[in-house]
């Protein structure tokens, strides 16, 4: 009898958590569904590129670097050779505490082009955000643009940043981010269709409905007036990016999103360090969720469905961890007598959480982002994501759990952890196009390609 | 049984097609690089004619071919002909099916039909209800009346666009375009851009003693009709946010940043001194001045005289009414529209107006009152 009631109980617990995980699984699939057809309906994305090229305030450019010897020349260049109007222009290149080559190189640069400022950080806090409040203070600019290292940014790249900034709402611009080294392994390919889902279908969504796009860190910039207005960087975040989003969004300001401002970036072609990579992003989120959730809701100028959105983008890798209590609850009822009542909800949960494969981006989102791309053939990559998926949810899951744990017995968390690099010195910028300058693409032929230095 | 087996084999088929297919594509694609980007793109307004010659140049290396004569010569560009006159004069109703370069003057009769790309080396008059593909003019330009052109126009010296003419895309010049009355286009751009009618009147702005009201902050605690100082929110870092429509009756001077919540409507003679965002409407009072940037996400009026000297972005339609002015050193002024932008008689903007619609100069009472007027005269 007290085994019976004990089974009883189980049972309705086991069907108590896969009704929730059906629950949470089906707002985000609609959520992203939603997001994907919006996007397909509004193909020409809300923008401000026809401003390009007469909003030139005065920009200062950061590039953090820390031990970045392979990649520092390459950005450095290709950031001279945009056609930003030099007399505006400040490039603050920032050497954090590196063992290795990059002070030479950063000084090298300093003394070629005087718009380029070096910052030496040789000792003080480590990590980004701590690099960027000390640079902070030397910027002369009205916008920040910020770029990591392994960043190629294209010659119209800061005209295309700073035209969303005519928009005194706007605090903050996110550009696009495309991976060059798709071909490095199978998780780069993988993460470049994940990236693409992101950015080409979430992100032009999210900005075309009227939502806050989200802030990257890097390919996008800050207003300077708004950095200040909300108490400038956190050095203790560990994602300043996200942390920063949701600071401007609580003091009214908006993120604008400009997917042509398209900039080439690396992603990681090795399972541990995408898996390091998450670890970073899904602390520094979920800590974000922590702080801003009762402030989200509080805030009475932003809209109920800006509140969901809000809510529902910070509490995303809590996805995971959900779906895997979703699954050990199917597991239970699988092998207790009542089995056959539930198999819709297993098959639900099963379909909902296959939409959901790796870091949100839906097969639905994936298919969008491709097609509007013109990249057919990758799209055909998407059954392998099912490799990413797994990898994710576990990373997340793992990160997830030592997040709480430390949360309860209050220990330190994670610290700044820098992706590993894996391009050689010289293999990418705009000048050398070393497979990276490759041509075929239209633009409403408002672009052209034209080399460095040529009429 | 045999159903089950049956069932099973055809479920494994899909599956592994499913990662077969995925399996094959990633080794195609394994060590290629991204072909998304060209990272030297960069935007230029008169993109098209600038692209357009620079192919014609290197077109026009190629041989002659053996039939060319002194006043016209033809290259064979492989299943395509360009033909090269020294000058051009087209009677009425003329086609021409192949690339015409004209290194003289260019001139056709009305109704005449030019299907492919038209580069003229001096200036260039098109016939009244004619149609073109595309035009490069290095000289002068003129289209007149009823003139249709189914992609771009550029031209080096000043742009003449006559009434009713139709442009589907750009029209750019590095000198001036007069936009005549009726016309369309997605976009122009030039150092200037007038519309017809145009009238350099005595300077209306100023206040005449009429009391302006100074926001976000008002100089002093008397009442503002339409405004409520509790809806007025300090951001931080200079910048203010109202939360709800501004009517005023009033002249305004905004003298810091503010995103207004809803409407924004001043009275005549008003000073937008620094930048504002609006998520309604904008109408902009008479003689008043926009110095700074004015974006709203419903639609914008700039009355009559409007001064403005920095970016226009209206996610509605916009309108420039009679005698707006753009202009500002160093950086051209822009205005741009998700909807249709509508600019009357008179106006002169140093820079671009452009519409994901189209740019229409239009006609209004008070084009015809004037013409009426100078008639008189």
């Amino acid at each position: 009898m007290g085994i019976q009631i004990n089974m009883a109980i189980l049972v309705l617990i086991a069907r108590c958590c896969v009704l929730f995980t059906v629950l949470v699984l089906t707002i985000y699939a609609i959520r992203h569904y939603w997001m994907g057809f919006s996007r397909l309906k509004l193909r020409n994305p809300k923008d401000m590129n026809e401003l390009v090229g007469f909003m030139m305030p005065r920009i200062t450019v950061m590039v953090p670097m820390h031990n970045e010897e392979k990649v520092a020349a390459d950005v450095l260049q290709a950031l001279v050779d945009c056609d930003y109007d030099w007399s505006r222009l400040q490039i603050i290149a920032i050497n954090d505490r590196s063992t290795d080559g990059t002070r030479a190189i950063v000084d090298r640069y300093a003394e070629k082009y005087p718009i380029i400022q070096p910052l030496h950080r040789d000792s003080g806090q480590g990590g980004k955000p701590a690099a960027l409040i000390d640079a902070t203070q030397m910027a002369t600019g009205e916008i920040i643009l910020l770029f990591d290292a392994d960043y190629i940014p294209g010659r119209a790249m800061l005209k295309m940043l700073a035209a969303p900034f005519a928009d005194i709402e706007v605090g903050a611009v996110m550009g696009r981010v495309v991976p060059h080294n798709v071909g490095g392994s199978l998780l780069a390919g993988l993460l470049s269709l994940e990236r693409a889902a992101g950015y080409q279908s979430a992100q032009q969504s999210r900005f075309n409905n009227g939502f806050t796009a989200q802030f990257g860190g890097t390919v996008g910039g800050v207003r300077m007036s708004a950095l200040r207005a909300i108490g400038g960087w956190d050095a203790s975040s560990l994602t300043e990016d996200t942390d920063l989003t949701f600071r401007l969004l609580l003091n009214g300001w908006r993120v604008a999103y400009v997917n042509r401002a398209e900039c080439y970036e690396e992603v990681p072609i090795s399972w541990l360090v995408r898996r390091r990579q998450l670890v970073r992003w899904v602390t520094g989120h979920t800590e974000c969720l922590h702080k801003y959730w009762p402030r989200i809701l509080a805030a009475n100028f932003l809209s109920r469905m800006e509140k969901i959105d809000a809510l529902l983008l910070l509490a995303m890798y809590l996805t995971a961890p959900v779906m895997v209590l979703g699954w050990l609850a199917s597991l239970v009822l699988f092998f207790v007598e009542s089995a056959h009542e539930v198999p819709i909800l297993a098959i639900a949960m099963g379909f909902v959480g296959y939409q959901l494969f790796a870091n949100q981006a839906t097969f639905m989102e994936i298919g969008v982002a491709c097609m509007l791309d013109g990249s057919r053939e990758r799209m055909l990559l998407m059954p392998l994501n099912i490799l990413n998926f797994f990898a994710s949810t576990g990373a997340i899951c793992n990160a997830l759990m030592r997040f709480y744990w430390r949360k309860l017995w209050g220990n330190d968390g994670p610290g700044w952890d820098k992706t590993k690099r894996t391009r050689e010195p010289g293999a990418g910028g705009p000048e050398n196009g070393n497979g990276l300058r490759i041509v075929g693409r239209t633009s409403n032929g408002l672009y052209f390609s034209q080399k460095a230095g040529e009429e | 049984m045999l159903a089950f087996l049956l069932f099973s084999l055809i479920f494994s088929l899909i599956y592994y097609m499913h990662f077969h297919v995925a399996v094959t594509t990633w080794r195609r694609l394994r060590g290629q690089a991204s072909g998304e980007l060209d990272t030297s793109y960069v935007r230029l307004e008169d993109y098209f004619g600038q692209s357009f010659r620079a192919k014609m140049k290197s077109w026009l290396q190629l041989p002659k071919d053996p039939a060319s004569t002194e006043l016209l010569s033809m290259v064979d560009k492989g299943g395509e002909k360009i033909f090269i006159a020294r000058q051009a004069n087209y009677p009425i109703s003329h086609e021409e099916e192949e690339m015409l370069v004209v290194d003289g003057d260019f001139l056709c009769g009305s109704h005449c039909s030019f299907n492919k790309e038209l580069l003229v080396r001096q200036d260039c008059v098109v016939g009244p209800s004619s149609e073109l593909q595309a035009l490069a003019v290095d000289g002068t330009a003129r289209l007149n009346p009823g003139t249709k052109v189914r992609r771009w126009v550029d031209s080096h010296g000043f742009l003449d666009i006559r009434g009713n003419c139709k442009i589907q895309s750009r029209a750019t010049s590095r000198a001036s375009i007069r936009f005549g009355p009726g016309s369309q286009a997605q976009s122009l751009f030039a150092p200037e851009v007038a519309t017809q009618g145009r009238r350099e009147d005595k300077s209306k702005w100023g206040t005449n003693g009429h009391r302006v009201v100074e926001l976000p902050v008002p100089a002093d605690d008397a009442a503002i009709e339409g405004f409520n100082p509790r809806k007025m929110v300090y951001m931080g870092g200079g910048c203010y946010r109202y939360d709800g429509s501004l009517k005023l009756d009033a002249a305004v001077h905004i003298t810091k940043p503010l995103i207004v919540r809803g409407d924004f409507h001043c009275a005549a003679s008003s000073f937008i001194e620094a930048d504002m965002k609006v998520s309604g409407s904008v109408f902009i009072g008479d003689a008043s001045i926009v110095k700074a940037n004015l974006v709203s996400e419903g639609d914008m009026i700039l009355s009559h005289a409007v001064f403005f000297q920095g970016i226009l972005h209206s996610s509605g339609s916009m309108r420039l009414r009679h005698g707006v002015r753009g202009l500002r050193e160093g950086v051209p002024v822009a205005a741009h529209a998700n909807g249709p932008l509508l600019v009357e008689s008179n106006c002169v903007i140093n820079g671009k107006l452009s519409s994901t619609k189209f740019v229409q100069a239009v006609v209004t009472p008070v084009d015809w009152f004037e013409s009426e007027n100078s008639k008189s005269v």
